[in-house]
């Protein structure tokens, strides 16, 4: 039976046009590696689902149901819409699996907190070809998951979806390897000998630590990062290509470039005035031997 | 040289190198004339929180401090992200406003006599 993904995202032209709200997770961000976005279609690629379009929400909803159409017209048989709002660890096997066994025209997936956004559709609800006895909106049926959830709703849930994903309470795993408890340091980063690191901890990418960091208390640096001489970071996420200037302490934050946003304050400051923190070249990546 | 409550200062809003050693000659002149001087920086107005202005008050911090004196700031949320970012909050007291600064000022306490115990008495 032939499957089609249509994955639409969340905010990525309100990001570009630099209006990002304060406490808003963008779908930009990676989690330990990768975002979720990526996640997702990595997911229903293994599913053997060759046919993934990723749409942005920016694209009004009749352009999206198109895309649907002209897939049922050829022969599609399924098609699983993921409305980025979400993470679950939902089996998407079994979801097929349970809405193919149920004879069902639209499955919703739920949690005990409502909608997740993710919907699996027969090409007959697509084409409108239902059986005169069938009302003309089907019904759609529930699918109810009890798994590990995290709505992508604000830096605070960003921040609990990278722990949870150190700590190994949800599927996502870290990029790189494992050096020692809970602690995930990929091939390409650059550690001074002398940086302190307390686990559970992710350095991604090309990024660069110089002498005397600390980094503890499930902080992630994500990728072509640098944290110059002495930085402490504790409890904290770095997104990529961030630089954060020598001898700071910066605890329970996200810094994105310039933007600093601190969780226990809800307080976010632009730091390049201050000069404490830049946003790095992402094509000037440093080659190590 | 005097006793007496906390002062109040703002920061000069041109910071060039004149503006600075104007401040700071202020500074030194109060920290002359007070017997362990408390300064309350008022950053609640400022409009851009700078590097120079980092360093401006570290260099305040100092010439009071060399008078056993104290430094606390008035700031507003953003601009105490940035103290406590950078450690300053190991070296100056941050309020959310000036009268909160004022008003935090410590009360000197006499320590009660420790009670002697009869035994220690006679012996």
């Amino acid at each position: 039976m032939e499957l089609g993904a249509l994955v639409v995202t969340q905010g990525a032209t309100l990001r570009a046009a630099g209006n990002q709200e304060v406490g808003t997770w963008s779908s930009a961000w990676p989690v330990v590696g990768k975002t979720v976005l990526e996640r997702w279609v990595d997911r229903v690629r293994s599913m053997q689902v060759n046919m993934v379009s990723v749409v942005d929400r920016g694209v009004s909803v009749p352009n999206r149901v198109q895309k649907m159409v002209e897939w049922a017209k050829d022969g599609v048989e399924q098609i699983l819409v993921i409305v980025m709002g979400s993470y679950a660890d939902v089996d998407l096997s079994d979801l097929v699996q349970f809405h193919h066994e149920g004879g069902h025209t639209i499955t919703r997936v739920f949690d005990p907190e409502g909608p997740l956004g993710i919907s699996l559709l027969d090409r007959r609800a697509v084409l409108r070809e239902l059986p005169s006895t069938v009302a003309a909106k089907p019904r759609p049926s529930r699918y109810d998951f009890m798994g590990y959830v995290t709505r992508l709703s604000s830096t605070v849930a960003y921040r609990k979806l990278v722990q949870d994903a150190l700590e190994g309470r949800c599927d996502i795993r870290p990029s790189g390897f494992q050096t020692s408890d809970n602690v995930w340091i990929d091939p390409t980063a650059v550690v001074h000998p002398s940086v302190k690191i307390e686990g559970p901890c992710y350095i991604g990418a090309d990024s660069r630590l110089h002498a005397g960091v600390t980094v503890s208390g499930y902080t992630s640096i994500e990728k072509n990062c640098e944290i110059d001489v002495g930085t402490v970071l504790e409890c904290a996420s770095v997104l990529p290509d961030t630089y954060i200037a020598p001898g700071l302490r910066v605890r329970n934050a996200v810094v994105d470039g310039t933007r600093f946003e601190h969780l226990d304050r809800n307080v976010t400051v632009d730091l390049g005035p201050v000069a404490l923190s830049a946003k790095r070249n992402s094509s000037t990546r440093e080659i190590h031997p | 040289m005097t006793g007496r409550g906390p002062t109040i200062v703002q920061l000069p809003e041109a910071q060039t190198k004149l503006h600075r050693g104007l401040f700071l000659d202020e500074v030194k002149k109060l920290v002359c004339e007070t017997y362990r001087p408390h300064l309350i920086v008022d950053l609640t107005s400022c409009e851009e929180f700078r590097a120079e202005t980092i360093d401006l008050l570290l260099e305040c911090v100092e010439e009071v401090e060399h008078a056993d004196g104290r430094v606390s700031v008035a700031a507003t949320p953003e601009t105490a992200v940035i103290l406590e970012l950078t450690q300053l909050v190991s070296v100056l007291d941050v309020f959310s406003s000036v009268s909160e600064a004022t008003n935090a000022a410590p009360v000197s306490v006499m320590r009660p006599v420790p009670k002697i115990a009869p035994a220690q008495v006679a012996a």
